[in-house]
């Protein structure tokens, strides 16, 4: 597709959005104009068909640009115990070269984003997110030897995910593919550029982020592109890619949860134990933010539970209600899909306790339908999955498979 | 490492004498450790006090300590325009228009009237914010009781004034005018705020909660009441340590472990209640890194900028007033024409320049022949520092203001000593020399005092007190912080 299509040489930029590192490649592919707001860049929701592009994620290989993450510099003596002190993971065991999914809190155990860290070296520890959090880590920082530095404009980034992924990459002469293990990264070479390549990624599957200077963008895309043609190689938007992500179980902030520093209502904040992810809570370190409220929180159940749902029949449960016994009203959706690689009817939804404890009986989903304008209301059982739906082998396989 | 103690309270002033005292008698035998080389915090010693006129202190924990330190009654002193002493003693004027009196000692008695229905309010840990505990309920209920004492009049008014100005209450009430100019030195004297700053109307209540607004002296002075104190601590088995500055606060498995000196020795304890400032303690002896970013941040943006200088005068005789009254050791003189002479003052020190004419309180030590002036409003950081410049200018408005009212002044000093806010600061480690700790406004008041999230005396480390002047119910030499923070360490132990 990609092939052969000429560059316009005045890439339209939607009203109010800035272009980012790749707008003129996205925009030479985007038959379909369709553009979001992703931290004020454009950025594709579909390029031409969303079905083609999430299958190319199963597949194929698939390129999305995640430029407009936000990104932040922390470097200096303090640096391990400022992003210790931010994060409720234990990141003291971190090695430079590896990459750990975080999320942090405020004061009440409230989930305020998650992210990735990476260890760059002893002293140098970077954090890609979605939401802007410089205030809050100059908060956090008060008082340690840390210099914070946004570098969100300073780094194009590209997520190249799929089943050829690593294959692609070997025609490129990446050797690192070889050993890269998931969560590690490694400085490369790609079209001579310098590129950090991480094998890290939101599908569930075998894939790798690329971390470059936005002036390197241009040649490390046509690199990319052209030794993707024999790959299946896809330039892919966000919905694609939402679908992946809701297979593969990642949370996505303002769909699933709402930050803490965002929510006004407070019982609209959730804590780590509520998303389901008390596993990535270290009491055993020193302390961090929100550490005894989190302690008390421990001792008592969660007041709901985010869990993964599984729905009868094939009829996506978007925004619906979920009651027990079909009478009592006790959750909601918050994402769902049909997942076309699972063959199962998936969701997420946050459920009141008791009935978010995996084994509860007798719940139900109400689902909508509109079929010739008149509305259909269709009550269909569901029960709650712990296991991911989505995790292939191929993911953590080192070295990667061909495909 | 030195002998472990069963608990810590780290500075000797009024409030770490009550905590240690309170403390000592429960059995828990309490090290005092104090930075300077003399006891009593800014009550100071002979050789200077910062704060010469202990006026405030509640008589309900002498009693609790056991304390027999008879009281006598102050006067206060302020000039007419003519030239004329006026005298106000509790609530009676002398000296003045009857008219102007009268109004004045009605409006005195109201306040006192609300004053006292507070005054439960601060010998108790202040309200929470969230999850009232049964015990809380019962004394916010208790309180309550107080208020609709009042009557519903009464309550309105006082729910209409404590957040007003002080400045519009005076020319609501009496008209501005040198009683005026007491009124508006009482609520805002140690503060930042002028008489027509919001909030300064609850200033002056706190003031007037100690024995229904009449000004007492404890008999001896400052040096007596440190001694009671001190003699309290050490009879009951505590010990107080001077030229021991505490450097940092031990912590250890989120517990309290005990405190580092400046000179490297450890001294281990379970309890450690800190009379230094919030800032002080929080920030510099216990360290962020203990500490959740939000608390971090509201103890740091704590508004702390001192205003008040102390000036003492060595004279070479009594001196005496215009009209030829004697200043006795039993006074208290105001200097400020009234309330507008206040906020003129104030005018220039919001924006970092000294005052023209700046206003003052200053009482008379007669067997040293010293005037002690707390002039305001003095700040702590000048448009270009504090020079030697600056310090004489400030010495000479000073001296000219008091010339005003005692003529012959200028003949009778022998020598100066002034403290700028900078210099407090620095002598006592209290952020910008600040006569409470922190200021004592509207939104550092009550449960909000220090700040959000600190405002009952256990701070998030287990184990560790704050019960210095920054928290709740203020400043001032009344005890009441150290005493209610005392009494909150050993509601903790029990738990
Ligand atoms: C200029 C001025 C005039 C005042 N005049 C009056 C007045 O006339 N009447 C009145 O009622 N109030 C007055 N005040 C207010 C009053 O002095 C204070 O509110 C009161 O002293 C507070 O008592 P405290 O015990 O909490 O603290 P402080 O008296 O400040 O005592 C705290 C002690 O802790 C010590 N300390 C601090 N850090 C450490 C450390 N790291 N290690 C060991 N020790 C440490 C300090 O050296 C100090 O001795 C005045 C205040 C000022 C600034």
């Amino acid at each position: 597709m990609a092939k052969g299509q000429k560059m316009s040489p005045h890439p339209q930029v939607p009203m109010g959005l800035e272009a980012g590192p790749f707008h003129q490649q996205l925009d030479a592919l985007n038959g379909q104009h369709g553009w979001m707001n992703w931290m004020g860049f454009a950025s594709p929701t579909v390029l031409d068909n969303m079905e083609f592009e999430y299958f190319a994620i199963r597949n194929q290989s698939t390129l999305f640009d995640i430029s407009p993450m936000c990104k932040y510099l922390i470097e200096g003596a303090d640096a391990e115990k400022v992003v210790n002190r931010l994060v409720t993971r234990d990141i003291r065991k971190l090695k430079t070269g590896r990459v750990a999914y975080v999320i942090w809190c405020d004061e009440d155990g409230n989930v305020i984003d998650d992210g990735t860290v990476f260890r760059l070296a002893d002293n140098s520890i970077r954090l890609c997110c979605q939401e802007p959090q410089l205030a809050w880590l100059e908060d956090v920082a008060w008082g340690f030897d840390v210099a914070i530095r946004d570098v969100s404009r300073e780094i194009a980034a590209l997520a190249l995910q799929g089943p050829t992924s690593a294959a692609l990459l070997r025609t490129l002469a990446v050797g690192e593919v070889e050993h890269l293990k998931p969560f590690d990264f490694a400085p490369v070479r790609i079209g001579r550029k310098k590129v950090e390549l991480s094998r890290t990624g939101f599908t569930g599957d075998l894939g790798y982020e690329l971390w470059m200077k936005p002036e390197d963008a241009g040649t490390v895309w046509d690199a990319l592109l052209q030794a993707g043609n024999q790959y299946g190689l896809r330039v892919i938007g966000y919905q694609a890619l939402e679908m992946a992500r809701i297979e593969a179980g990642f949370l996505l902030p303002k769909t699933d949860f709402l930050s803490s520093r965002t929510a006004l209502r407070p019982d609209r904040t959730s804590t780590p134990f509520e998303l389901g992810l008390e596993g990535m809570v270290a009491f055993d370190k020193p302390h961090f933010n929100g550490r005894r409220a989190l302690l008390r929180l421990a001792g008592s159940p969660p007041r709901r539970k985010l869990v993964q749902i599984e729905v009868d029949k094939d009829k996506p449960a978007v925004n619906a209600l979920v009651y027990h016994r079909q009478k009592k009203e006790v959750g909601m959706v918050t994402s769902a899909l049909w997942s076309p690689t699972c063959k199962r009817n998936i969701a997420y939804a946050w459920l009141d306790a008791p009935y978010c404890e995996p084994g509860s009986e007798d719940l139900w989903v109400e689902i909508y339908l509109q079929k010739e304008i008149r509305w259909q209301r269709r009550m269909e059982r569901c029960r709650i999955v712990t296991k991911r739906f989505f995790s292939h082998e191929r993911r953590a396989a080192t070295p990667p498979a061909g495909f | 490492m030195s002998e472990a103690r069963e608990a810590i309270i780290i500075g000797a002033g009024h409030n770490g004498l009550v905590a240690a005292g309170l403390l000592a008698r429960k059995e828990i035998r309490p090290l005092v450790l104090e930075a300077r080389d003399h006891i009593g915090g800014m009550l100071g010693d002979q050789s200077f006090r910062v704060s010469p006129m202990p006026f405030s202190l509640r008589p309900e924990f002498l009693r609790a300590l056991d304390i027999d330190l008879p009281a006598v009654p102050m006067a206060t002193l302020v000039a007419s325009p003519s030239g004329k002493t006026i005298r106000v003693s509790g609530n009676r004027v002398e000296g003045c228009d009857t008219a102007d009196a009268e109004a004045y000692e009605q409006l005195a008695r109201r306040l006192a009237r609300q004053a006292e229905a507070l005054s439960g309010m601060l010998l108790r840990p202040p309200p929470s914010l969230d999850g009232n505990s049964f015990r809380e309920l019962l004394s916010l209920a208790r309180t309550g009781l107080k208020l609709r004492g009042l009557g519903k009049t009464g309550l309105r008014d006082l729910l209409r004034i404590a957040l007003s100005n002080v400045h519009d209450l005076i020319d609501d009430e009496i008209g501005d005018g040198p009683l005026g100019a007491l009124l508006a030195m009482d609520a805002t004297l140690g503060g930042a705020m002028g008489p027509r700053s919001p909030g300064t109307v609850l200033p002056l209540l706190y003031r007037m909660t100690a024995n229904a607004g009449q000004r007492m002296m404890p008999a001896g002075g400052p040096t007596a009441l440190v001694k009671a104190l001190a003699s309290k601590v050490e009879t009951a088995g505590g010990e107080v340590r001077t030229n021991a500055p505490v450097k940092r606060i031990l912590v250890e498995d989120d517990r309290v472990a005990g405190v580092c000196l400046e000179s490297g020795e450890i001294i281990r304890a379970p309890l450690v209640l800190s009379t230094a400032a919030p800032g002080t303690t929080l920030l510099e002896m216990l360290g962020p890194e203990y500490l959740d970013a939000e608390f971090v941040r509201r103890c740091r943006k704590m508004a702390s900028a001192g205003m008040v200088a102390r000036l003492d005068f060595e004279l070479s005789a009594a001196p005496a007033l215009a009209d030829g009254t004697q200043l006795t050791a039993s006074d208290r003189l105001v200097i400020a024409e009234n309330a507008a002479a206040v906020e003129a003052a104030f005018n220039a020190a919001k924006y970092r320049g000294l005052p023209e004419r700046p206003v003052m309180e200053a009482c008379y030590d007669a067997g040293r022949g010293l005037l002690s002036v707390s002039a305001q409003f003095i700040p702590c950081n000048p448009e270009g520092g504090w020079t030697k410049v600056l310090r004489l200018k400030l010495e000479k408005a000073v001296k000219g203001e008091i010339a005003r009212i005692i003529p012959d002044f200028s003949k009778l000093v022998l020598s100066t000593v002034l403290m700028t806010p900078q210099d407090i600061e620095t002598a006592y480690r209290v952020p910008g020399g600040h006569w409470h700790h922190g200021e004592f406004r509207i939104d550092q008041l009550l449960m909000l005092r220090p700040f959000d999230g600190a405002s009952n005396y256990r701070m998030p480390v287990e184990g560790l007190y704050l019960c210095g002047a920054g928290a709740h119910p203020g400043g001032d030499i009344s005890g009441a912080p150290g005493f209610n923070g005392a009494r909150a360490a050993l509601a903790g132990r029990r738990r």
